[in-house]
């Protein structure tokens, strides 16, 4: 009986454990597996293939460029996000008439799918009829519809703000609620004290929202990182990571590659996959350096 | 503290593993279903022609009508269509043969990478003679590796120059140009005239193999040369580029064209954006829509004359031998050929027929005839060459390139990708 009773505790933890054994585990061993095969466009498995997809991979001419523009785009789409959505959620935890109304239509973005908004994005931006080429026209920013001006998502240099732009947008939601949620966990007696000692606002803010927020900071940020990186839908539904692979990331590049080499594609995942881990380990460890000095 | 700190790291890394295993391919379930009562059931994996599921013309409402009226006269089989759209349907295949759960049919757009894997019933397994017999000669090679054949025309297209018939009286040009500098001078007039897109070239990754072979083709250039060896850049496509690449300097075609798909072109050619593109008679029901009505068609211009030659797309259906079901496969194909639903596909979809007998039915069409005239004579993609299934995601991707940067560097890369292994 007693010896039952220990066993309770895996009755209560094993489908969770299946779960994530069926779910993620099992998934991540094919992948790793898939990317030694050598497997045939039509998905029949050859035989074994050693590292030739990883040195076909990194002979890519472009993979070194696609490796750093997803480094780039993931810092530059997260701490937008971030700072965005710390000053926006300073706004909402204040009360204001309509407080309930602006928190509602914040989740606007987030609940629309995300593939939606980024077609509506594009057309939006279309060079012919694109709303937003029709008011730069009327503002004098553009001569003409139509023309190589009035098509920022046909070059790079233009196009990537876009896609930033668009990915920040639908990030913001999300991160704003989690450090509302944040702010809502301080006690206000800590403000009261600090007022007593006559600290200034910046002071009481630096000094003490921002480290007791730090715990919803940092899930925050941990998962708007792992979902940018992995980010599909926003760039491959606005430049499919064209002009050539000038707007491409890793994720956008690893699906690609899928429809001529299956095997290429799945070392682009594991190397995608390691790449996740690193900046996730990297961020954890800055994060408890802070917390050191702090 | 510490415990935390370890509590955090594991957070992290759970999240990191699902979120990272969001990513891949769902794989579609079914497949495999026992015979039972003598039944049997086909398992077909089809390519939408229409605008998508819920449409009036999609995938799904078409063969819903083929198999209702097969069932009616074979009621011991069942045939069960998945279809999927275009841009899917690769690499959910590739899934699905991974998966092993193989389909009986297969309908798409290229058969010749599963010979090589041994997949595929030979053709005569599958078609009774009478219906190959009366397949286009031509077509029907193409349907062959090493001399037998594998793959069975299903439907054919082919490419000609569309031109605003408005836009090109409002500028004062007269007639369809017929070589690179008369089409150079129409669209120069074109632009003054306000025309933001004289020609509409999508280079972007939906099509841009099929517009680049048709400038090659002006210039007796093309993917490969006589002797059948990869020359992607040869000096005649290089010098197709460069030209093509002068245009685009002089705004005188769609702007950016290494990132814009053919759909939207033509959308932009239906709204009266764009002067003159190459189309085919899949894109007169996207002008129709539009409400485009005064437009002509003509052959495309070529470097000195109009070519005598054209883009043929033909798309494949075939038969899978893992599950042996050669004897009832057959009866669906003879029933799809010789009764009216290889007639119906032609006409919802306006794409060309691939039998004799089709082309004649078909023949009194005003609006098909130049493709119909030109069919015969048509040049296709080296789709048997295995290495063309993976050299031409690249082309998609980056062939727009060589109209913006250097053409030979670009084409060059495309070469070396050809070559390789």
């Amino acid at each position: 009986m007693r010896r039952l009773r220990a066993l309770e505790p895996l009755a209560w933890i094993g489908p969770a454990v299946v779960l994530i054994a069926v779910v993620v585990l099992w998934p991540v061993v094919e992948m790793i597996r898939s990317s030694f095969l050598e497997i045939s466009r039509v998905g029949v498995v050859r035989g074994w293939n050693g590292f030739d997809n990883y040195d076909k991979l990194f002979a890519e001419k472009d993979f070194a460029d696609i490796m750093v523009r997803s480094v780039v785009w993931v810092v530059a789409v997260v701490v937008l996000t971030v700072v965005i959505s710390l000053a926006l959620a300073q706004l909402f935890n204040q009360r204001f008439p309509g407080r309930k109304v602006a928190r509602w239509a914040l989740i606007a973005p987030w609940a629309a799918s995300v593939l939606m908004t980024a077609i509506v994005f594009r057309w939006m931006l279309d060079p012919e009829v694109g709303v937003i080429n029709q008011i730069r026209l009327r503002l004098g920013l553009i001569d003409a519809l139509g023309g190589a001006s009035a098509d920022q998502l046909g070059d790079a240099s233009t196009a990537m703000p876009w896609l930033v732009f668009v990915a920040v947008f639908v990030s913001v939601p999300f991160t704003t609620y989690a450090l509302l949620a944040g702010l809502a966990t301080i006690p206000g007696d800590v403000y009261e004290a600090a007022k007593m000692d006559g600290a200034s606002r910046p002071r009481t803010y630096w000094s003490i929202t921002l480290p007791l927020l730090r715990p919803a900071l940092t899930v925050a940020v941990l998962i708007n990182m792992m979902n940018v990186f992995n980010s599909f839908p926003i760039i491959w539904a606005m430049t499919h990571g064209q002009p050539g692979y000038s707007t491409a990331t890793s994720t956008i590049f690893m699906f690609i590659l899928k429809s001529s080499d299956i095997g290429e594609s799945a070392a682009m995942s594991v190397v995608n996959f390691g790449m996740v881990l690193v900046i996730t380990a990297v961020f954890l460890k800055i994060s408890r350096w802070n917390r050191a000095v702090a | 503290m510490r415990m935390r700190l370890v509590g955090g790291a594991a957070l992290g890394l759970a999240t990191v593993l699902v979120l990272s295993s969001c990513g891949s391919g769902a794989s579609e379930g079914g497949g495999d279903q026992a015979a039972d009562g003598g039944q049997v059931t086909l398992k077909m994996v089809a390519a939408d022609y229409g605008d998508g599921p819920g449409k009036p013309n999609s995938g799904e409402n078409f063969w819903k009508g083929v198999v209702d009226e097969f069932q009616a006269a074979n009621p011991n089989i069942k045939v069960d269509v998945q279809v999927i759209n275009w841009n899917d349907i690769d690499k959910q295949v590739a899934t699905m043969i991974q998966n092993g759960q193989v389909p009986d049919i297969l309908q798409t757009g290229d058969y010749s990478g599963f010979v090589a894997d041994g997949l595929l019933h030979k053709v005569d397994e599958v078609l009774s003679p009478e219906v190959s017999g009366d397949m286009l000669q031509k077509f029907a090679e193409f349907g062959k590796v090493d001399g037998t054949a594998y793959g069975i025309p299903f439907v054919s297209s082919a490419r000609a120059l569309f031109y605003n018939k408005d836009l090109f009286e409002k500028a004062g040009v007269a007639e369809a140009p017929k070589t690179w500098d008369e089409l150079k001078a129409a669209a120069e007039k074109l632009k003054a005239s306000g025309v933001s897109q004289p020609f509409g070239l999508p280079l972007g990754q939906e099509e841009a193999q099929a517009e680049s072979f048709l400038w090659m083709l002006g210039n007796g250039g093309g993917y490969k040369d006589d002797a059948g060896k990869w020359a992607i850049n040869s000096p005649q496509n290089v010098e197709t580029f460069t030209y093509v690449k002068g245009l685009v300097d002089a705004g005188l075609t769609t702007p950016n064209p290494g990132t814009k798909d053919r759909k939207t072109v033509w959308e932009d050619f239906g709204a009266g954006k764009v002067g003159m593109v190459n189309g085919g008679p899949m894109s007169i029901p996207i002008f129709d829509a539009a409400g485009l009505k005064n437009y002509g068609v003509a052959p495309i211009p070529g470097k000195t004359g109009p070519l005598d030659t054209t883009l043929g797309v033909m798309d494949w259906i075939m038969a899978f031998n893992k599950n042996g079901r050669a004897e009832e496969i057959k009866k669906f194909f003879d029933f799809f050929y010789t009764g009216s639903a290889a007639e119906k596909i032609s006409e919802t979809y306006k794409l060309l027929p691939v039998t004799n007998g089709g082309i004649e039915k078909l023949s009194g069409d005003e609006k098909l005839k130049p493709f119909l005239d030109a069919l015969p004579n048509a040049s296709f993609y080296p789709f048997q060459d295995e290495k063309w299934a993976e050299l031409n995601p690249a082309i998609k991707q980056t062939i727009g390139g060589a109209v913006k940067d250097d053409p030979a560097a670009v084409l060059g890369e495309l070469q070396k990708t050809a070559e390789a292994g």
